[in-house]
């Protein structure tokens, strides 16, 4: 399961997440304990105020039952009937005798005799400091219990009690007796409910018996196990949240110890790693508590350490490689891979950083004759001297390169046109004065050098004007070779339509245009059959449609060349001829032969360039041409791109075999299938013996090398015959067929190309 | 003098079997008797139980203070009455109409000896009233030296013999009368002053709250009185002490002597206290029948 991405956080968002939740559901619960334990005080709150609600009027009830069974034993007592009968001593009795007896108790504060008529037996005398409306009335107006309140609040009962004569109902008086009831009330009472202290009435004036509970107020006494019991819980709640801060702070600073800090400082120290993975890092200083990172701490840094190791050996092997890659194997300069990575590199940062660019190109001149006259080994002495040459004279920040056989490139980069051509001048200098007959060369060796040159405040297209430099700087070599005297060419505009003389300025546009847009392209296919078989395949030429006629190669190839379009026109044609596969104008069992230039096949994108037919193959035989000149200047490379391509399937016809000058050694390793005869060998069957012994003896050698045998030029039935008797394997010409827009299907081919071998 | 065979009392389970028997029977005729004593306009109470006719009405006489439920009187009653005898109890009221409680010390008094004395004399006729022609008195304590103040004065014929228990007297240094205070007392009442004041009277100590009147009216008798007055008795009288009273220790035991010397037939019941408790309460009852069953025919 993969977590969503707001879950990765860092351990301490865990970790607080986790003390908080834990946190959080502890305190709920001590909270709901707590809560529970609010519930069952007030429950025993409650239940105790209702019990002292209870005892207290209890209480108050027993104490005016007591208080009016008291009455009644005054009334009972014989020394009230005395002073009724004979109250002649009734102040003495009253003050000496009956304040001193069992009747008269602390909070009595009057007991009066009233005779039956409801008046004092005698007039009451009062200390002067009680309180007049709390002392007992002069007459009786009502015998019932009464409470009256003092000025300050304090309840007095005023109780009468009728007296009796004994055996009878003969009224004799009454006894009135006046008590200070609070004081009574706490002394006569022993409360278990009741705080004792907490008891108190308020009141004023008169009001009756039955209006007293309303007037008491209390607290109830303290519940000491409730007490006890919350105490317990307070302390306890009070421990566990003691527990509980101290649990935290043990559980952080023990989790900040054994991981956070371990895993922050290991982060740390990853990040270290990887902002500069380059660079030597120590191991943490730190020793953890945790084994196991303890264990990582040092895997890490070892791993970071072997990973270093074999990060600077890769780095040797690669550098090593790279520059093996981008070494020229013949002349340890740079190579083609190398400039195209600098050029491209040029290019794609030249819009940050525009700066004078020159690009020169150094050329030796006939190198191919000089190859052919003195040997391949002599060819890449001159190629490897002068790569040397090259370098040595130029200064170190400008390397050469070696782009082609014979061709060195050198990029001056924040130098103005004249010093870029003064480099070149010392450079050709250089190559002019260096001695070659060491080397078994008689001849004088000449060199040509075009340059090209841009400077960005002068352009209004950066860009293409960048990319048109070599273009520009090979037509300037052009010019430079044509020229004996100045062999140095800066390019420049006018370059570009000279030798073109021939070729209308209308044609020329009609040719680019056609060559960058595509259109106006009208490819033509001229049959190739088989003198074994009879089986047919097609040579695609190229025509471009101006208005009501057709440009022809000739022409075509002469602007191209000379505008360097080579690569552009070929990618032209690739793509019609994969059009006139989609749209099925290739006839079925038959196939196409696509001639490409030695630019193109130099280009990276070359594999890439022919993947599109791929899906062809199986019915289909495709041919890529390729001249012997390329063939020869860049074999390594180009064995090894042809090969790839002829994995696939496809075929590698070298074109125009004896055109040129052809090296005959290498015959055997060319990673090609088909070798096509130019036209002037084949006519040249028809010459003295001993040139056609030699082409037949070059046709035979083909043939035992396994190559098939084509033969261009085949014009005539007499020609035919012979091109069988040199060995062709297929011929090509106006016998089978010219080049045509809709290819000719094989009832159109001259019949007799097989029935006559 | 030899006592009588009788006056030797042993083996007393037996009657008290009997006595309790007898107590069920008689308590059905046993009433209050509520009387109006003419002179003060109180109201006096005794208990009266009739017995056999045939037999002398006893009249019993409560000591200082005490009333007719006074555990001395009630036990001769009851035991009186299990014997037959009518008994009469008075609770002579101390100037307390229907009194039936003690009274304390520190109470009013302003009761006389001499009201005492009307009272007795009320209670005696009411007894003649009845029909009851022979009437012996018994008095406990103070309740006998009243008794013996109303027996030397001209009384009812009907008395045929009074029997005194713990008899001793009221006036004395020994008993713990101050002169100072009796002067005082007799200054007052000259003056006629009766205020009441506080005084050292018999185990009252300065207790006893009583008019100087009512104070001095029982110092009258003192001891030589009380012997010259049982000199004067012309009924035969019995005097039953206890051997153990405490009284002797203020009176002397010479106190015995003194009485024996007197008419009066001296009965001393060894170990009895003032109040005849414990055991000593059947010897008690027992020497009182032996000599009422004298007047019993």
């Amino acid at each position: 399961m993969q977590p969503a991405s707001y879950f990765i956080q860092p351990v301490k968002t865990y970790f607080i997440a986790f003390l908080v939740i834990g946190l959080l559901l502890l305190i709920l619960l001590v909270g709901k304990l707590y809560n529970q334990a609010q519930t069952v005080q007030t429950t025993l709150l409650e239940k105790t105020r209702q019990q002292a609600q209870e005892e207290i009027n209890e209480k108050l009830e027993s104490t005016i039952i007591e208080l009016a069974t008291h009455m009644l034993e005054v009334a009972e007592w014989d020394e009230v009937r005395q002073q009724i009968d004979d109250p002649t001593y009734y102040y003495f009795w009253h003050d000496d005798r009956l304040k001193g007896s069992k009747f008269f108790q602390s909070n009595h504060m009057q007991i009066e005799i009233y005779d039956h008529t409801k008046w004092p037996l005698m007039p009451p005398v009062t200390e002067t400091n009680t309180e007049s409306k709390t002392n007992l009335p002069l007459f009786i107006e009502n015998t019932d219990t009464t409470v009256i309140f003092s000025e300050k609040g304090q309840p007095y009962l005023h109780l009468f009690e009728p007296v009796f004569a004994r055996d009878s109902q003969t009224l004799l008086g009454y006894i009135g007796m006046s008590v200070n009831l609070l004081p009574y009330f706490l002394t006569n009472n022993r409360f278990q409910y009741v705080d004792q202290d907490s008891i108190y009435f308020t009141g004023s004036g008169e009001i009756e018996l039955s209006e007293l509970p309303s007037h008491i107020h209390f607290s109830p006494i303290k519940n000491e196990v409730s007490e006890a019991l919350w105490q317990l819980i307070n302390d306890f709640i009070f421990q566990v949240m003691i527990l509980l801060i101290v649990s935290i702070i043990v559980i952080t600073i023990t989790f900040q110890i054994l991981f956070t800090h371990p895993m922050q400082r290991l982060s740390s120290y990853l990040q270290q790693i990887k902002k500069k993975p380059k660079d030597p890092h120590s191991e943490p200083s730190e020793t953890f508590f945790l084994k196991e990172f303890e264990e990582l701490k040092h895997s890490l840094h070892d791993y970071h350490r072997d990973l270093q190791s074999t990060q600077q050996a890769l780095n040797t092997q690669y550098k090593i490689v790279w520059e093996q890659a981008r070494r020229d194997a013949l002349t340890n300069i740079h190579n083609r891979r190398a400039f195209d990575e600098t050029w491209n590199e040029l290019v794609a940062s030249y819009a940050y950083n525009p700066v004078s660019i020159s690009f020169i190109l150094f050329d030796c001149d006939f190198f191919k004759a000089l190859n052919d006259t003195y040997g391949h080994e002599v060819g890449d002495d001159v190629i490897r001297i002068s790569a040397k040459t090259i370098q040595n004279t130029l200064p170190e920040e400008f390397p050469v390169f070696r782009i082609g056989g014979d061709e060195f490139a050198v990029i001056i980069k924040k130098h103005p046109l004249h010093e870029s051509f003064n480099v070149a001048k010392t450079c050709l200098k250089a190559l002019k004065s260096y001695n070659f007959s060491g080397i078994g060369i008689k001849e004088k060796l000449s060199f040509s050098v075009g340059i090209s040159h841009l400077e960005p405040h002068l352009s209004k297209n950066l860009r293409n004007d960048l990319l048109n430099l070599p273009r520009q700087a090979d037509i300037a070599m052009y010019k430079a070779k044509q020229s004996l005297q100045n062999k140095i060419q800066c390019y420049k505009s006018e370059l570009d339509n000279e030798s073109l003389s021939l070729v209308s300025n209308k044609i020329i546009n009609t040719i680019v245009d056609a060559i960058h847009t595509g259109k106006n392209i009208n490819m033509h296919f001229q049959a190739i059959q088989s003198v074994i078989d009879g089986s047919i395949y097609y040579e695609s030429l190229v025509r471009i449609q101006n208005e009501e006629e057709l440009i022809y190669p000739k022409d075509i190839f002469l602007v191209v060349e000379r505008r360097r379009l080579e690569t552009e026109i070929d990618t032209q044609i690739i793509q019609k001829i994969l059009s006139a596969f989609t749209n099925k104008i290739i006839p079925p069992n038959t196939g196409v032969s696509i001639n490409v230039s030695s630019k193109t096949l130099l280009q990276p994108n070359f594999i890439e360039l022919f993947q599109p037919f791929a899906p062809y193959l199986n019915d289909y035989k495709i041919v890529i041409e390729i001249v012997e000149n390329t063939l020869i200047d860049h074999m390594e490379y180009a064995q090894t791109i042809l090969n790839h391509l002829r994995q696939q399937g496809f075929l590698i016809a070298l074109d125009d075999f004896g055109s040129g000058y052809s090296s005959i050694r290498y015959l055997a390793h060319m990673p090609v299938d088909i070798i096509k005869f130019d036209m002037s060998m084949t006519q040249a069957l028809a010459a003295d013996q001993k040139t056609r012994n030699i082409i037949c003896s070059t046709a035979k050698m083909v043939r035992d090398s396994g190559y098939d045998l084509v033969l261009e030029g085949v014009e005539t039935h007499e020609m035919l015959k012979k091109a069988k008797q040199a060995g062709a394997t297929h011929i090509q010409g106006y016998l089978l067929s010219k080049p045509q827009a809709i290819p000719s299907t094989v009832s159109n081919i001259v019949p007799s190309v097989i029935s006559t071998i | 003098m030899q006592k009588p065979h009788f006056f030797y009392l042993q083996n007393s389970s037996f009657y008290i079997v009997t006595i309790l028997f007898c107590l069920v029977l008689s308590s059905a005729q046993a009433k209050t008797i509520t009387q109006t004593i003419p002179p003060f306009n109180l109201i006096a109470e005794a208990h009266y139980s009739k017995g056999q006719t045939d037999k002398p009405a006893i009249l019993i006489l409560h000591g200082f203070l005490t009333t007719n439920q006074f555990h001395t009187v009630t036990s001769i009653s009851e035991v009186l009455q299990s014997e037959g005898f009518t008994t009469l109890a008075p609770t002579l009221t101390l100037n307390i109409s229907q009194r039936r409680s003690l009274v304390k010390c520190n109470s009013l008094h302003t009761h006389t000896l001499e009201r005492d004395i009307i009272e007795i004399d009320h209670w005696v006729k009411w007894l003649q009233a009845q029909g009851h022609a022979k009437i012996v008195l018994i008095g406990h304590s103070s309740g006998s030296l009243e008794l013996l103040e109303y027996l030397i004065q001209p009384s009812s014929q009907a008395v045929a013999a009074t029997i005194f228990t713990s008899l001793f007297y009221l006036n004395g240094p020994e008993l713990g009368i101050i002169p100072s205070e009796v002067n005082s007392a007799r200054m007052l009442l000259k003056n006629r002053i009766n205020t009441p004041t506080h005084y050292h009277f018999l185990f009252c100590n300065n207790q006893y709250y009583a008019t100087p009147e009512s104070f001095l009216s029982y110092l009258k008798a003192d001891r030589n009185y009380v012997l010259s007055s049982l000199k004067q008795l012309k009924i035969p009288s019995y005097t039953i002490m206890g051997g153990a009273d405490k009284r002797y220790q203020k009176v002397g035991k010479e106190w015995l002597t003194e009485l024996k010397q007197t008419p009066t037939n001296l009965i001393i019941i060894e170990g009895a206290n003032h109040f005849f408790s414990k055991e000593y309460e059947f010897d008690l009852q027992d020497t009182i029948i032996q000599i009422l069953n004298q007047y019993a025919p």
